[in-house]
């Protein structure tokens, strides 16, 4: 503690910029870790406190995926010894139109029964309206809101208040208030209930329900309870907690889960480098004090204890600021994840405040921390290896010693040995992993002598373009290796990381294009809502015929699609007509006959896999797959897998009938129409909103439009990697400008010589560019490099554990162009102030020595 | 209505022979192949607000095996709005609720007939006719009740009735087997009284005494129902095919 405070705080107050500069590297690792999880955690949260509040006293529910049941398991469920009240449910979200107000979440209850799972809290004055649930059930447009959503809209008992549903716009009464607590505030406040026979109307759900909420009879133990009700309603039906629920919406957002700490470790690897840097050269800066604590008696152990210490409370500041700041990011971030996760996965909702789990952010300190004193760890044992004779005296110390340079060539060497062996069995996912880590500490280990290889490659054209200049810089470059070498490998990580990110947008936008072209074939797509993965408001199968009447439609192909678990996985079942579909999609086949598949799933005797199901469920044709259907597992052989990238958990495509024979369910979520040749689309499209709009609620797109928002989600989960990338390229900057600064104080009596010889402050300041734009190509070179290998083995995590998805090998050139100038200028505007720095200090002090 | 609230409270066997006699005779007093009526309930709640329901009610068999439906005539937001029941000596009643609106009808479910019959203070169990043998009681004595000398008795139901009742204490007139009075205790507030009912305006209908005017109390939301019996009939034709659900769906 005494050293800390002797030694250790006075250097870093002397350098107090580098010292800042260094704890950012841990701050932005931590906060992009902090900040992305705990977004994901708030919206996974908010779900949670939704189906929590939802839930009341429900102790188990009955589900069947998101296709519901018929109603006549409800009797069979209440008829249950253990059941003591179960109640069906259907849950929809809907637009209410008021401005800034998004959607509505809509219970569908009875409420004859459901009032003894959940405690309506109505407001005195409503009780005698909605207690008598004749008058409630009567008139199906009566629905109870909370007093959250009159308050915010100026509604109040007995207003109108407009709904999409299926049926179109309808006006509802409002026939209850709830009060702000437990159900009513679910959602935000933004909850309405209303009568289930009515809500199984306007939400097309035909004679189904989407699930049952059971409260058991007093002293049963839920599990039990669980297994025997299981064993009684069959595979088809999921029975479960209402948390489980939780856990199915993380298993579906599972992809941004694993995304979002890949680029965390990323980022952190980074600042594990930033870290090393500056503890390297502080080893280096302070040699002469090692060597008088040396000389003093201090043992080799004290001193490494000594460096670790500094570097573990850097880690401390850094990881608790990093806290904090991705507090404020998961701030920001929560919001936005909310809509896009509804949007790409059809569930989750806005996150009303930021949960931040202790857990999380106890693993975010020791992860900083550790990350820190990782880092710290070889520049403390070299301090303690400083021989104090040496120590003491005056001279350059940051050359690495050629014994040093081979033996980290040699290991280097080694490391990637041992990721060719472990790319050789890489159908092992730790084998596979290992050669990943390997190739990147490689390449890494390699970095000095890169530094050195590729400096002095540059030293001639750096001597070009400015004799003096140039050379002072790249000798700078080449005489301390340790110094740049951090920087270095930092940038080059950055550099990687944009590669790898920008390599897998780019395939992915390639792949979805060439998919969007071969699957999306019809003129126009209908569905009942706005985003095509909401699910709530289903179509009677009956309208498709209507469709088919209208002149100038030429086919419509009814779709419905829903998710299913499979082996406990949420998964797509797409039910579509296949005789139809296969004349119109060309779906790239992966495996099976593609002559044949299509007409055999049509029979009923199997189904079609998308490549991603196939890939990640580890399935291929000719295996059985077990669906659960109401009447128990459906066993379905897979007939063929096909490129298709419809949901990131796979999809598993049936035919319509089948689906009906097995699911007993005729609803459709979209209606795929054809036109005639040569009929007006615009005519067309105002033909059927005319003819269909006023009775149902439904949304048509184009080709086109569908496409554009197909692009736009996609935009959209890019668009989260674009953050990422802003971060690794600005802890990145962070690197030069530490790097530079320690460049600046270390060569201040070199730099104040050159002033005394008649060196223009020009020519200072050029030579200090020159450096940081030295760095900046060693950099990119380096990251261009790894990010070719960083992007194989990123494209292989996506195919195999990720989206399942088989991206092909494609370099980002264009982004690679793209960082070059965003480098360098960064590089060159990192370098303005310890330039300045430079010529601007005191040419006496900086010739003291002499 | 009448009949089946009646019908309700004194179906219960005896552990004593006297007392079920005198149920046995009370119901069978009361006993005809079929009723009709047209009902007014008012519902007066705790703050003296009173709201007001029409029915038409019609009643095809008696004694625990009948099959009823009720349908609402006003006010007009619960115009059509109709309730079958199908009673059963030996289990709970079927029943089912038809709403023109939805043209949907829904089942009431078994463990729903402890919740209130439409904000009304008595709750679907109550609607249900009940075979003697499916409670036991005793005679508590004699008391003398609005004017008239009654039998006081205790009906325990038994397990297997599944009653949110763990007794029911009820009044039979000695002169002419009516019931007058019950009080129903619940199980989860410990015995605690809950409902109470009266019946008056006794008249004899077609040969029948028939009280014309119940009124039910609940004594935890301290809220009144009153219902009035008007133009009762007693054995009038009636089809046995108006007492299904393709009927309710029909006839609505």
């Amino acid at each position: 503690m005494m050293l800390l405070r002797l030694i250790s705080w006075p250097y870093v107050r002397k350098h107090l910029l580098r010292a800042l500069l260094t704890t950012a590297g841990i701050v932005l690792g931590v906060a992009v870790f902090v900040g992305m999880h705990t977004a994901n955690q708030s919206v996974l949260y908010a779900f949670n406190r939704t189906v929590d509040r939802i839930a009341g006293a429900t102790q188990l529910q009955v589900t069947a995926g998101e296709i519901g049941f018929s109603e006549d398991v409800l009797e069979r469920v209440q008829a249950q010894p253990d059941v003591e009240v179960a109640v069906p449910v259907i849950e929809a979200t809907v637009q209410t139109g008021i401005a800034g107000q998004g959607n509505l979440l809509v219970l569908g209850v009875d409420m004859t029964g459901d009032r003894s799972l959940r405690d309506y809290d109505l407001e005195k004055a409503d009780d005698t309206i909605v207690d008598d649930p004749l008058v409630f059930i009567a008139q199906p447009d009566s629905i109870i809101v909370s007093r959250q959503f009159t308050e915010r809209t100026g509604l109040k008992l007995n207003s109108k208040l407009t709904m999409q549903t299926m049926q179109g716009p309808r006006q509802f009464t409002i026939r209850g208030v709830m009060n702000s607590e437990g159900l009513a505030s679910a959602f935000g406040g933004s909850l309405a209930v209303m009568d289930i026979y009515a809500a199984q109307l306007v939400f097309g759900r035909g004679r189904r329900f989407d699930r049952i909420d059971i409260s058991l009879h007093p002293g049963i133990k839920v599990d039990d309870a669980r297994r025997r009700l299981q064993s009684a309603l069959g595979s088809g039906f999921e029975v479960d907690t209402p948390s489980s629920r939780g856990q199915q919406f993380e298993a579906v957002a599972q992809v941004y889960s694993m995304n979002a700490t890949l680029t965390s470790i990323f980022a952190l690897f980074i600042g594990l480098f930033l870290i090393y840097n500056t503890f390297s050269i502080a080893v280096t800066q302070r040699r002469n004090e090692i060597g008088i604590l040396r000389a003093l008696g201090a043992s080799s152990g004290l001193v490494k204890r000594l460096f670790l210490a500094e570097s573990a409370i850097t880690g401390l500041i850094g990881s608790t600021i990093g806290i904090g700041v991705g507090i404020l990011i998961a701030r920001g971030l929560a919001t936005y994840l909310g809509t896009f996760f509804a949007e790409v996965y059809g569930v989750g909702e806005k996150a009303q405040e930021v949960s931040a789990d202790p857990k999380l952010l106890l693993s975010a300190l020791f992860i900083g921390v550790g990350t820190s004193v990782v880092a710290g760890w070889l520049p403390a044992r070299n301090a303690a290896r400083v021989d104090p004779v040496k120590a003491l005296q005056k001279g350059r110390v940051q050359v690495i010693t050629e014994g040093e340079s081979r033996l980290r060539r040699n290991l280097a060497l080694l490391l990637l040995a041992g990721a060719v062996a472990c790319a050789t069995l890489g159908h092992v996912r730790i084998f596979f992993y290992s050669g990943y880590m390997l190739n990147v500490l490689a390449v890494l280990l390699l970095t000095p002598a890169l530094c050195i290889w590729l400096g002095k490659a540059l030293r001639p054209l750096l001597k070009w373009l400015r004799p003096v200049e140039g050379a002072l810089a790249a000798d700078s470059l080449l005489q301390s290796p340790r110094r740049t070498s951090g920087t270095v490998a930092a940038l080059s990580l950055s550099v990687a990381l944009v590669v790898g990110l920008g390599g897998i947008a780019k395939a992915s936008y390639e792949s979805i294009r060439s998919w969007m072209d071969a699957a999306l074939s019809p003129d126009f797509f209908i569905t009942g809502s706005e985003t095509i993965t909401q699910r709530s408001i289903r179509f009677p199968e009956e309208l498709a015929g209507e469709f088919r009447k209208v002149p100038g439609v030429e086919e419509v192909q009814a779709v419905r699609t829903a998710r299913i678990l499979y082996s406990g996985t949420p998964v797509m079942l797409v039910a579509a007509d296949l005789r139809s579909l296969a004349e119109r999609v060309r779906l790239q086949v992966i495996e099976g006959d593609g002559a044949t598949m299509y007409k055999r799933a049509e029979r009923g005797e199997g189904v079609v896999l998308s490549d991603n199901f196939a890939l990640l469920r580890k399935v291929k044709t000719g295996d059985v797959l077990e669906l659960p259907a109401p009447d128990g597992m459906v066993k379905m052989p897979v007939l063929g897998v096909v490129l298709d990238y419809s949901d990131q958990n796979g999809t598993i495509l049936m035919d319509r009938g089948a689906y009906k024979k097995y699911w007993g369910d005729p609803t459709v979520n979209a209606f795929r129409i054809y036109l005639n040749a040569g009929e007006d689309r615009a005519a067309m499209r105002q033909k059927l909103l005319d003819q269909f709009g006023g009775r149902t609620r439904l949304f048509i797109m184009t080709n086109a439009e569908l496409k554009q928002y197909i692009t736009n989600l996609t935009d959209q989960w890019f668009g989260l990697t674009y953050v990422q990338i802003f971060v690794a390229v600005l802890v990145a900057i962070l690197g030069i400008v530490n790097t530079l600064t320690v460049s600046i104080a270390d060569r201040k009596r070199e730099l104040g010589v050159l002033q005394a010889v008649g060196g223009l402050r020009n020519q200072i300041r050029q030579t200090i560019w020159m450096e940081a734009i030295a760095i900046g190509v060693l950099g990119l070179a380096i990251g261009f490099a790894l990010g070719a290998v960083h992007l194989y083995y990123i494209l292989e995590v996506t195919r195999r554990d990720l989206a399942g998805m088989r991206l092909d090998y494609r370099y980002p050139f264009a982004i690679a162009a793209t960082l070059i100038p965003v480098i360098l200028g960064s590089a060159l505007f990192s370098a303005i102030g310890p330039a300045e720095t430079a010529v601007r200090g005191s040419l006496v002090e900086a010739l003291e020595y002499e | 209505m009448n009949r089946l609230l009646a019908a309700l409270l004194l179906a219960a066997p005896l552990a004593a022979q006297d007392a079920r006699t005198i149920v046995d005779e009370s119901q069978k007093r009361s006993r005809a192949d079929s009723q009709r009526y047209e009902g007014t309930l008012e519902v007066i709640d705790s703050k003296r607000k009173v709201t007001t329901k029409k029915w038409i009610y019609e009643r095809l068999g008696s004694a625990g095996e009948s099959k009823a439906v009720l349908r609402f005539t006003a006010p007009a937001e619960v115009k059509g709005v109709a309730l079958l029941i199908h009673n059963h000596p030996d289990r709970a009643s079927d029943q089912w609720m038809w709403t023109p609106a939805v043209q949907r009808e829904r089942r009431i479910a078994f463990q729903d007939r402890r919740t209130r019959f439409f904000g009304t203070d008595f709750t679907f169990e109550d609607l249900e006719e009940r075979d003697v043998d499916r409670s036991s009681y005793k005679l508590l004595g004699e008391e003398t009740l609005m004017g008239a000398l009654c039998w006081k008795i205790e009906s325990t139901p038994k397990a297997e009735a599944k009653s949110q009742y763990s007794r029911v204490t009820f009044w039979i007139r000695k002169d002419n087997y009516v019931l007058t009075q019950a009080e129903c205790f619940g199980r989860e507030k410990t015995d605690k009284l809950v409902r109470r009912i009266r019946y008056s305006d006794i008249e004899k209908v077609q040969g029948i005494f028939t009280p014309r005017m119940f009124e039910v109390r609940d004594e935890e939301r301290e809220s009144t129902t009153v219902m009035k019996v008007e133009r009762l009939q007693y054995n009038t034709s009636m089809p046995a095919e108006r007492f299904t659900l393709q009927a309710l769906r029909r006839d609505q």
